[in-house]
């Protein structure tokens, strides 16, 4: 409520003093002002109560409703002018940020070198153990060349976590189309790999929940020195392993349940945690949505618990400097956790 | 607005009767002119922010709580006003059992006495029309607090034009978790037989004692094929062995336990058994202070179509000319949606 200054410092005198200084019914006296009128069902029976406000309000009604026809239309010219400047003013602003993305992407590009991107984030307090990040299908795939672009973009990202030195990546995408073809998807992201590293490219296995991995070969003259390999790990989730996962779990719990096998009380927060990490993926400590606003389009939900959220406003398409700001602003955030 | 307690003369401008006056006729305008347009139905806050208030205006974090209180009357006299039908408010997570006694105290206080006012003017939320839910583990609540929260949800049951759902200790985890249980006790009661003239068990005997006539006669060495399923053969083909599975029990006395069929359950049979069950969709989640994290709240409403906002402002500053911008941008997405579904669907008819 917006109250009137002298009205909010008295409140705020009484609440200093434990709400002793006034007594009920000098609070409503101090906050009916601010009331909307009773609801018309109401008003036969507070008539007795408030007959001047129920009085005035009818009389204020008017007639034939003039006044309300009035204020209506004039509510909806401002309406109208409100969305008619919104609209300028939201325009103007993705102009602005679509040419300082421009800009910025200029003067802060990866040139596919994997030392640029390491002195990139060299500085930085921590990085994630594990990022994920939401792509989308353009078109919903009835473009010929949406599956290509998605790979392609997949292929950079796995290539910047790679130089980064994040060892796991997971890739939402909310169709799964990804899942149907992973050697594919492992081709294409090894290949990119090997351009980014040259010969001395990390290994890389791409998985799906309850898709067994398909891995790197080591080639024989690396075998050597195995320990020192990097290593990235890209895992493919869709829709299906957001709700789904959780309905499939309370089946097949429900039906333990029927034959006996476990009782109510087993299931906790604890199992359940453990079971969808298990068999989907655990959390990931930061979230790059490379959209315009946020929306997460039935990512996982247990997943997003504390996840770090990241999005540039209006910004269109996957680029490097959304992912590099992505990693600055992760840094900088602290975790508190309810304390 | 550092100084909150010495007004100065900008202050004294700002506060004086005209002023005051064409602020709220503005305010009035505006929040008309917005209802004018599409309106969500459901919008939920994450109020944080009240204790960094509370630092930087250099007073007790719990006054800062309670300023948090003032911007939380605010934001709802503005939705109520506009047509929201439901808000929902994290007020209260179990992991701020953590903090500080004091402080988690003084919440409780300030939930207890916030209430109990509500109460002692009931007309105030009656005006409204709002009923207030309280989601959440209410039985970790203190009982002083426990008993103001039941009267407050049982005095404003009747009111049925909107909702206010304090979260109050809740995690979302927790409500998830909660969801999953019901769903699965609901499917391990045995509903009511339907009183039919056939008896069930007499049918299953029948069926089973020709099939044991059929089988001796065809080899005599061969068990039932029932009695031999290892537990985990029976899990993984449980969709076509339901019937078979109840039959064990089913021999050795009348009552039949006849389960609902696990496989029926969809996520809207879990989405009835969260806190929020009978609200409409979840469409503006606002979250103050600049974090840019769900903090487990909400997560299963929150995870499809909703419009996530996190704002740089503190929750005790929240104010009108902050939510404006949200809603409006709101409204102009759903009708750049609309006008990108429509050639769509053209298409499709043509």
């Amino acid at each position: 409520m917006s109250l009137k200054k002298k009205d909010l410092q008295t409140y705020r005198r009484d609440e200093q003093f434990g709400h002793r200084l006034m007594t009920p019914e000098e609070r409503i006296r101090l906050l009916k002002p601010y009331l909307p009128s009773p609801p018309p069902s109401l008003n036969d029976s507070n008539k007795k109560l408030l007959p001047k406000s129920a009085e005035t309000t009818q009389a204020r009604e008017g007639r034939f409703g003039v006044r309300r026809f009035l204020k209506k239309n004039f509510y909806l010219l401002v309406f109208t002018a409100i969305h008619f400047f919104f609209s300028i003013y939201i325009r103007a602003r993705q102009a602005c940020h679509a040419v300082s993305d421009r800009v910025y992407s200029l003067f802060q590009h990866h040139h596919s070198s994997p030392e640029l991107i390491e002195r990139d984030v060299k500085g930085l307090k921590r990085l994630p153990k594990h990022l994920g990040v939401i792509l989308t299908l353009e078109d919903q795939g009835r473009s010929g060349d949406a599956l290509e672009k998605l790979l392609n973009e997949a292929g950079e990202i796995a290539a910047w976590c790679a130089s980064a030195g994040i060892p796991e990546l997971s890739i939402y995408e909310k169709t799964g189309i990804l899942k149907g073809y992973i050697p594919e998807v492992h081709r294409a992201l090894s290949t990119n790999l090997q351009r980014y590293f040259g010969s001395n490219y990390p290994i890389l296995s791409v998985a799906a929940p309850h898709i067994p991995p398909v891995e790197t070969a080591i080639p024989r003259h690396r075998m050597s020195d195995k320990s020192s390999l990097k290593r990235l790990s890209v895992l493919l989730i869709s829709a299906e392993d957001g709700r789904d996962s959780i309905v499939d779990l309370t089946k097949t719990l429900a039906e333990m349940s029927q034959r006996k096998k476990i009782d109510d009380t087993d299931i906790t927060t604890e199992l359940i945690d453990a079971e969808l990490s298990e068999s989907v993926m655990g959390e990931p400590d930061l979230l790059i949505l490379f959209g315009p606003h946020v929306e997460l389009a039935g990512y996982p939900p247990w997943q997003i618990r504390l996840t770090e959220i990241f999005h540039v406003q209006d910004n269109q398409g996957v680029g490097y400097q959304v992912f590099k700001r992505g990693l600055y602003n992760y840094a900088r955030a602290n975790f508190r956790m309810g304390r | 607005m550092s100084d909150l307690y010495f007004p100065g003369i900008r202050n004294w401008i700002l506060g004086s009767p005209p002023a005051e006056m064409a602020k709220g006729w503005l305010r009035k305008t505006l929040i008309g002119a917005l209802s004018q347009g599409p309106i969500p139905g459901h919008v939920a806050f994450e109020m944080d922010g009240n204790r960094r208030y509370a630092r930087s205006h250099k007073i007790e974090t719990v006054e800062g709580h309670h300023h948090g209180f003032e911007a939380l009357a605010r934001v709802l006299e503005i939705c109520y006003n506009c047509g929201v039908k439901v808000v929902t408010v994290y007020a209260f997570s179990l992991e701020n059992f953590n903090r500080p006694k004091y402080e988690v105290d003084g919440l409780m206080q300030l939930a207890k006495v916030k209430l109990e006012q509500l109460m002692q003017h009931g007309e105030l939320l009656d005006r409204y029309g709002a009923s207030v839910r309280v989601l959440g583990r209410i039985d970790l609540l203190p009982p002083d607090v426990l008993e103001v929260v039941e009267q407050a949800i049982e005095n404003t049951k009747g009111n049925t034009k909107c909702i206010l759902n304090i979260c109050f200790p809740y995690t979302s985890r927790e409500e998830m978790t909660t969801a999953i249980k019901t769903t699965v006790e609901e499917y391990t009661t045995t509903p009511q037989p339907h009183s039919t003239p056939f008896s069930q068990s007499r049918i299953t005997q029948k069926i089973l004692s020709t099939q044991d006539k059929s089988k001796r006669t065809l080899a005599s060495i061969e068990e039932t094929p029932s009695s031999n399923l290892s537990d985990d053969d029976a899990v993984s083909t449980s969709t076509t062995l339901h019937s078979e599975s109840s039959v064990p029990r089913a021999g050795d006395s009348e009552k039949v336990a006849i389960y609902p069929n696990a496989e029926t359950i969809t996520p809207e049979t879990i989405d009835k058994h969260m806190y929020t069950a009978d609200c409409p969709p979840l469409d503006i989640f606002v979250r103050t202070s600049g974090v840019e994290r769900l903090s487990d709240f909400l997560l299963w409403q929150c995870h499809q179509d909703t419009h996530i906002f996190f704002l740089k402002c503190l929750w005790p500053e929240f104010n009108l000319r902050h939510f404006l911008p949200v809603l409006v941008e709101w409204q102009y997405r759903k009708k750049q949606n609309l006008r990108d579904e429509r050639p769509r669907r053209r298409v499709k008819s043509a």
